[in-house]
């Protein structure tokens, strides 16, 4: 998965390394000429009291001189990383995150590395590779343990799935309702998508093949009524989870945004599961964003993982959001469904392959 | 698709203005905005620095005719490259024809199938349905209904496993003019099911391929498209999904990458919401060349003559009667803004307020104008204090509301005295643009 995110991160990573090796003797040999001569003065420099921020902002020669010559360390400049973020700025679009997340990310990694001090003897490998995994980890967030969320919530647990047209939402619910049995628990399907043509038939179906009931009504009926009927059914049969299905919609239908607020305001819903796909670009980072302000989001399922994206949805759609990605979808089984685990993906990403 | 990028350029084209010498800086930053806008697009990282390449070295290199200023020779390298994007425009016949359509998972070939039957079926064709998706559950249901709603044929067996099977009985039982077999979705990794749309292209011996492609599909569009272009060979791509906020960019680098172009474009969710493409008049607009074709079309499809004087508009005698039968008119044609966007404006800048009038409000001026006489009609500076509030009263409104349409009246009657002005400079420029096409 994502193999090739982690090859052009990889690549840019080395590259940056080599940037910093090389510039750094270069630095190391200039100041031993005029080092001697400014050994004369060293208080006066360390006297003024010069600012974090201005020194970071631009490192004057006399600063690398003092850091170098007291500290033992040696200033990363803006320079040094500026070429390789370039690279890797192309390496991010070219894995699909969308491009204002790209600026934001480099912006942090740039803020992080240049005019930060290394120490000799720190490895510039550690440097590189906490400034990028720190980045990718702050943007993809702490991942959710649905089977503890579920324990700690008074049953049954209502979950909602929503999204845009097509990114597998009904699918989706099919497969974690296998999981959810799989960890002892009781399901009920609520057939929410009175719109499409022929959903109906296709949650109903699933719902045969997984042994779990789904409630529905005629195909245009009032998809809030539907879900509150399942919740009702849940409570009367004591079953553990609801899943909720929707018909698929586009963040600038405002009609249809608000049927949706509707039925969170009626079911109250204990987690609003957004499904996406893994291979929408730019557009990923808008509609989640809309469906984030008008009918909120608690977490996040990605889906299509099998079709080889480069993985920059994920940093997307959870950068624009701040929302855990909870499952990602890896095939038309229903088996095909992984927990996600950002620590394990970032690892992934940034190991030495 | 590319809204964003309009503005853009059209900012970065006013630089170049009245300059006789192309200015790097003012170029340099063109491509700049241009890079940006089709990345946003997701137009495939590759193709854009190509193309702004291209267009930067062109800008630089070639000089521009004589008596053709920079910014029209500018204007056209980008409307060249542009052009040559999204591909070539793709002749759709109405004769005897099988159309296979492949796709993703989700991308919305089902409803595109049944939108291309309603196409086919308008224009006087019989037509016929075959469900070749045997995986998804519900999938012959879904497609059943809708043919069901344009009262199309649709053949297909949901207890059978075999979509080869199911395609061969049904070809041999349809006599239908125009078959349209709708395909499980895939991907480019699912070897099975890749091996299965090429035996379906074996069987059908279709007339048509087409690549069915979400518009917001990111980078991955171009690798997809490339394997289902080996597969099958691929000579279409039917945007979907273009009714939300995705621009299509990935589906354009697909277009480059199968060699063909973009058929039909889906903008929403009903059995209607289909559109023929054509690339020219598409960047045209884009670009504020106008698209005059697409625009007499769209007149003599949906109003009379006497209903709208452009000529009489553009003339500057636009009197409120004018602004009456446009609001009637708009409500055939479409919004207003769009219409606009139609005419060879060049760089100009129409003010947004001017355009952004909802469809409720355009209700309520026609009631206000309702009740007022034949001469303020033609004659709107007889309006005075007490015929105001007449007026209000007679339409049940508020004064405001009385004074705001007097209002709009008079920035549309600045507005299309500002299209007459450029009127000169538009006509060059369109000449110019119809030697080319």
């Amino acid at each position: 998965m994502f193999k090739a995110l982690k090859e052009k991160l990889f690549s840019a990573r080395k590259k940056l390394e080599h940037s910093i090796e090389v510039n750094t003797p270069a630095q190391n040999e200039k100041p031993q000429g005029i080092s001697r001569a400014e050994q004369i003065h060293p208080q006066q420099e360390v006297e003024t009291p010069a600012p974090e921020q201005v020194k970071k902002a631009s490192p004057k020669i006399t600063d690398k001189i003092v850091s170098f010559v007291r500290d033992r360390e040696f200033i990363i400049s803006e320079k040094d990383v500026n070429d390789i973020l370039d690279e890797l700025e192309m390496g991010l679009l070219e894995s699909d995150v969308a491009f204002s997340v790209t600026e934001a990310i480099l912006a942090r990694i740039k803020a992080d590395l240049s005019g930060s001090k290394r120490k000799i003897g720190t490895s510039v490998d550690s440097i590189v590779r906490n400034a990028l995994s720190d980045a990718l980890l702050g943007v993809l967030g702490e991942g959710v343990d649905i089977c503890a969320f579920i324990r700690e919530h008074e049953r049954p647990v209502k979950i909602l799935f929503t999204g845009v047209n097509g990114t597998g939402k009904t699918t989706s619910i099919a497969k974690v309702t296998r999981f959810l049995q799989k960890n002892g628990f009781s399901v009920v399907l609520g057939a929410g998508d009175t719109f499409r043509a022929g959903a109906i038939e296709q949650i109903d179906v699933h719902g045969e093949r997984l042994g779990v009931k789904v409630i529905q009504h005629q195909e245009g009926s009032d998809p809030t009524a539907v879900l509150f009927d399942t919740v009702e059914y849940a409570r009367a049969h004591k079953i553990d989870v609801v899943l909720g299905d929707t018909a698929g919609r586009f963040h600038n239908r405002a009609n249809l945004m608000n049927q949706l607020a509707k039925i969170r305001r009626v079911i109250n819903p204990d987690l609003i599961v957004y499904v996406d796909e893994a291979v929408a670009g730019n557009d990923a980072v808008i509609r989640a964003e809309e469906f984030a302000k008008s009918v909120g989001m608690d977490a996040i399922m990605l889906t299509k993982v099998d079709m080889d994206p480069k993985g920059g949805a994920a940093i997307s759609v959870a950068y624009a959001v701040g929302k855990p990605l909870l499952f990602i979808g890896t095939g038309q089984g229903y088996d095909d469904v992984m927990a996600f685990n950002p620590r394990l993906v970032v690892a992934d990403l940034l190991g030495d392959a | 698709m590319l809204d964003n990028l309009g503005s853009n350029l059209k900012d970065a084209l006013r630089k170049l203005a009245g300059k006789t010498v192309i200015d790097r800086a003012a170029v340099e930053e063109l491509v700049k905005d241009l890079q940006r806008a089709l990345l946003q697009a997701d137009v495939n990282v590759k193709q854009v620095m190509q193309l702004s390449q291209t267009i930067k070295k062109r800008a630089l290199d070639e000089q521009p005719p004589k008596g053709v200023t920079a910014r029209e020779h500018v204007l056209r390298i980008v409307y060249e490259e542009l052009v040559a994007l999204v591909g070539q425009k793709v002749e759709v016949t109405l004769g005897k024809q099988i159309i296979l359509m492949a796709g993703l998972q989700g991308s919305g070939k089902t409803t595109t199938t049944a939108k291309l039957a309603r196409f086919f079926k308008r224009k006087g064709m019989r037509v016929a349905v075959i469900c070749a998706d045997t995986f998804r559950p519900g999938a012959y249901t879904q497609i059943k209904t809708l043919c069901d709603k344009v009262h199309v044929p649709c053949y297909g067996d949901p207890s059978e496993h075999d979509a080869r099977k199911i395609v061969r009985e049904g070809l041999a039982q349809l006599k239908e003019e125009v078959i349209i077999v709708d395909t499980q979705g895939r991907h480019a990794l699912e070897d099975d099911l890749i091996t299965e749309i090429i035996d379906l292209n074996e069987i059908t011996k279709a007339t048509h391929r087409w690549l069915v492609l979400d518009a917001a599909l990111g980078q991955q569009a171009r690798e997809q498209a490339r394997r289902f272009h080996e597969a099958v060979s691929i000579d279409g791509v039917i945007i979907t999904k273009m009714d939300g906020t995705a621009k299509g960019g990935g589906a354009m680098s697909a277009v480059a990458e199968t060699g063909s172009g973009i058929v039909f474009i889906g903008q929403g969710e009903t059995i209607e919401d289909l559109e023929w493409f054509d690339p020219n008049s598409y960047i045209s607009r884009l670009l504020g060349m106008g698209d005059l074709k697409a625009l007499a079309e769209r007149v003599q499809e949906s109003i009379d003559e006497q209903d709208i004087d452009v000529n009489a508009m553009l003339s500057g005698k636009f009197t409120l009667r004018d602004m009456y039968r446009q609001l009637e008119a708009v409500n055939k044609m479409g919004p207003l803004k769009q219409v606009l966007s139609m005419l060879p404006l060049g760089g100009m800048d129409l003010p947004t307020e001017a355009l952004d009038v909802t469809a409720s409000k355009m209700g309520k001026y026609r009631v206000i104008m309702d009740s007022m006489t034949a001469t303020e009609l033609d004659d709107p500076t007889v309006l005075n204090g007490s015929r105001i509030q007449r007026i209000a009263q007679g339409a049940g409104a508020q004064l405001e509301e009385v004074r705001e349409l007097i209002k709009y009246y008079k920035m549309m009657k600045r507005t299309f005295k500002g299209l007459k002005g450029g009127e000169k400079g538009m006509q060059r420029l369109m000449k110019k643009f119809g030697k080319m096409g």
